[in-house]
């Protein structure tokens, strides 16, 4: 990193302020050409908002932004019309024009070329909502390409690939760089950080509180400098004997893309199952045929018993779901803890009493959750859109544990929760295994997987396409897997 | 209304939008507002006439607000409110017996009458996802149009020459509360109404199962309610709440049925629900609110010339605002 290079975007003193928060706090930033630079930071750190502002799509409140040439922004969550063709997304707002009409064959042509030059290869004529996930971030890759950007800002790339796919996409991005553009990554992932960055920025709460090349930093560091503080250790898996819980054969479910094909498998007490597999290959349909709410083929049984059809009997038969949007699925945003703590069990004493909700007794089961899952809230009538993602989870994994369930299926129990709260909701997933609870773990996270599952089951597709024991985990195996491979 | 200072705020609002309509009619609003004031709450038989107005619109209200507390836009309280009306007209005319047994005849028949009706709209939701905004809708001119061939053609009484049923023997008539005035007993049930609604919410897991599949209805059916259920209880209560308030006007107002039995209570329910957010206590100063709009338009109109329209004007305005702050609010949120 010579000093004489020019920055290629250069961030000064920058604050963003929001009516009711401080989201950034005096952020001075440099890229320079040629570099891939890493911005980590817990959720809610300000890293998006970093990012929008460097690609100028929101004003800063202070400071200024110089960058020297275009800036392109990869979004977390594609930006894509999906019922256009590739080539017509790549260049929305600036189609080449012949006569009065879009030139088609010079646009494809420009599709062609780019996805040539930077090895990102894809049909400039496929419509984009029948691309698989991968092949639609290439698309949003190309959009920004297309601008010929000095700077290209990445919001959580990673979030949504196979393993396989991650590396496809860092090959990409050194042969940006090598041809002197500046990258900057917003990752949490931070093996990848590590592997692939050359610097890295931590911030917390709106300012930088740490800058470094990774070549002399350490993962403990960097995530140290994210929680600011030490990160807590995950509780001790007990040996405790497994017993028969749950069984599914020939389970199908939903239709299309996303759904379930034939899975059979077992969960016992006192394990943890891990499903590992790419976001949409038939996890949320297996999910939430177990809730009852979508219906299905195949078998399930539950300690020896068929699982009763709708949803309240299976709360009542000791199944619990996590799902996967806790705001629509799982709260009552406008509620406060103690009635949507209540949500679930509030037809059955002792929550009830004869018509009347029992006041006490939720209060009584607010504070035990409060507590245990040492929720950050002013009062148990505190409404639960007042707290932050981190603590409603926490309110959401409460609420499931609080029965000692029979089942409980955990679908991304830490998605989008900070570090600190994520190790948290994991040591209470294992100790409810270790008191013999049958844990079905979904999470798109392998990390996750491989750190608190006694099984793993592959998923692809809709089928199971492996199986793994706890001890003889291969995570290149897997990660080939999860791509569909052999 | 969550409190005291949005439900000034809106008043004033209010306040000042009337004064605005005064104005483009060409009349003086503090002559406008004073002979509204005087025509409502000028005397006793003023007053009296507000809280006959103020139960007539409390009933069909707290059905708005019930159905909406679930989840779903009944804006058929109207044709609720005619259909209890029809069947409490037609078992009043038809049972003569002392008032103690007539008078809850007559009301429940009202209350079933107009059960059916929402429960018609709630069949079509549960059953065929229909959309209850439309299928109440269009049940509120089917209830005009039954009601009025069913009493010139298959139930006509012989003794009547209009489009109405035969008078109720006054036995059958709800006491009054204020003798000589036509304010009746029909208010204490509006009010015990209102505070038996709010218990429910507040207090009764009927209540929490509703107000959950309105406010978050997929996170209620992972919770295991039933919201097909919800749906087809909560229309057909709040039928039964708009009919049962049809049928008070039956032997406490008209002593007969006819289809000029509501100047659109159910209509202006739609604004006083929405006014009072929803919340029964609320609901009542509403009501009396707009109470005051009904019965002292017609003095304003003859003392300020002031043409009473201005009310429906202000009533249509106060939904059209509500409404608006109401589904903005449900908005996507922005990350």
């Amino acid at each position: 990193m010579a000093d004489a290079a020019p920055a290629s975007l250069e961030l000064r003193g920058i604050v963003k302020i929001y009516p009711a928060l401080r989201a950034l706090d005096g952020i001075d930033l440099t890229l320079l050409p040629g570099e891939i630079h890493a911005l980590c930071g817990e959720n809610g750190a300000g890293k998006s908002t970093l990012a929008r502002i460097a690609a100028g799509k929101i004003l800063a409140t202070e400071g200024s932004v110089v960058a020297s040439g275009p800036v392109g922004l990869v979004h977390q969550h594609f930006e894509l019309v999906d019922r256009l063709r590739v080539w017509e997304n790549v260049v929305l707002g600036r189609e080449p024009r012949r006569g009065g009409r879009i030139d088609a064959a010079a646009a494809r042509e420009r599709v062609r070329e780019l996805s040539r030059r930077y090895a990102l290869a894809v049909d400039p004529d496929a419509v984009v909502e029948t691309l698989p996930v991968g092949i639609a971030q290439r698309v949003e890759i190309l959009r920004e390409l297309a601008k010929e950007p000095s700077v290209l800002v990445l919001d959580e790339p990673t979030a949504v690939l196979a393993a396989t796919e991650i590396d496809a996409l860092f090959a990409t991005l050194h042969t940006l760089a090598a041809r002197g553009a500046a990258i900057l990554v917003i990752t949490h992932k931070l093996q990848e950080v590590i592997g692939h960055a050359d610097r890295v920025t931590v911030i917390r709460n709106g300012r930088i509180v740490s800058s470094a090349l990774t070549a002399t930093t350490s993962l403990g560091a960097i995530a140290h400098a994210m929680v600011g503080g030490d990160v807590p250790a995950l509780a001790t898996r007990t040996r405790a004997p497994l017993r028969p819980a749950f069984v599914a054969t020939n389970l199908c479910a939903g239709t299309g893309a996303h759904a379930l094909h034939d899975a059979s498998f077992e969960v016992c007490g006192g394990e943890i199952v891990g499903i590992a597999g790419v976001e949409g290959n038939g996890q949320a349909a297996l999910s939430d045929a177990i809730a009852g709410i979508l219906a299905y083929e195949g078998e399930m049984r539950l300690r020896d018993r068929p699982l009763p059809p709708d949803p309240a009997a299976r709360l009542v038969a000791g199944v619990r779901v996590i799902p996967q949007d806790r705001r629509r699925e799982a709260l009552v945003l406008s509620w406060n803890i103690v009635d949507n703590v209540a949500l679930g069990d509030h037809a059955r004493a002792p929550l009830r009493r004869g018509f009347n909700v029992e006041r006490g007794a939720r209060e009584a089961l607010a504070r035990r959750v409060v507590e245990r899952f040492d929720i950050r809230t002013p009062s148990i009538r505190a409404c639960v859109a007042s707290l932050s993602g981190g603590n409603q989870q926490k309110v959401v994994v409460g609420r499931a544990l609080s029965c000692e369930p029979a089942l409980l299926v955990a679908y991304q129990p830490t998605r989008g929760v900070d570090i600190g709260a994520a190790a948290l909701l994991q040591s209470r997933l294992i100790e409810a295994r270790n008191d013999g609870t049958a844990v079905l773990l979904v999470s798109f996270e392998l990390d996750e997987i491989l750190a608190l599952s006694d099984r793993v089951l592959v998923m692809y597709r809709g089928k199971i396409a492996g199986e793994f024991e706890r001890g003889s985990f291969d995570r290149a195996r897997i990660g080939a897997l999860m791509a569909g491979g052999a | 209304m969550k409190n005291v200072r949005d439900a000034a705020l809106f008043a004033a609002v209010l306040t000042a939008l009337a004064a605005g309509a005064m104005l483009l009619a060409g009349a003086n609003p503090i002559a406008g507002f004073a002979a509204l004031a005087r025509g409502a709450l000028g005397g006793e038989r003023q007053v009296s006439e507000t809280l006959v107005q103020t139960s007539a619109l409390l009933f069909p209200s707290l059905a708005v607000a019930f159905a909406f507390r679930a989840g779903l836009f009944n804006i058929g309280a109207e044709g609720q409110l005619i259909v209890g009306g029809l069947f409490a007209g037609l078992a009043g005319a038809a049972f003569v017996a002392p008032g103690w047994i007539a008078i809850p005849i007559v009301l429940a028949a009202g209350a079933i009458g107009g059960g059916l009706w929402g429960g018609v709209a709630g069949v079509l939701r549960a059953r065929f996802g229909g959309n209850e905004v439309i299928a109440t809708l269009m049940l509120n001119v089917l209830a005009v149009l039954l009601a009025n061939y069913l009493i010139v053609g298959p139930l006509h009484s012989p003794n009547v020459a209009g489009p109405e049923t035969a008078e109720l023997p006054s036995s059958s008539w709800l006491p009054a509360l204020l003798p000589h005035t036509r304010l009746t007993i029909a208010f204490a049930f509006a009010l015990a109404l209102a505070g038996l609604l709010r218990y429910v919410f507040a207090r009764t897991v009927f209540g929490f199962e509703l107000r959950a599949a309105g406010e978050a209805p997929q996170a209620a059916a992972r919770a295991g309610i039933d919201l097909r259920r919800t749906a087809l209880v909560a229309m057909t209560v709040s039928g039964a709440i708009a009919g049962f308030g049809g049928a008070t006007l039956v032997p406490g107002v008209l002593h007969r049925f006819n289809v000029e039995l509501s100047p659109g209570y159910g209509f202006i329910a739609i604004a006083v629900a929405l006014v009072g957010g929803l919340d029964p206590l609320w609901i009542v100063l509403a009501a009396f609110a707009f109470g005051i709009l009904q019965s002292g338009s017609l003095t304003m109109q003859a003392l300020a010339h002031v043409p009473k329209d201005v009310v429906s004007v202000v009533e249509g305005l106060a939904i059209l605002g509500l409404s608006a702050r109401r589904f903005a609010t449900r908005a996507p949120d922005v990350a």
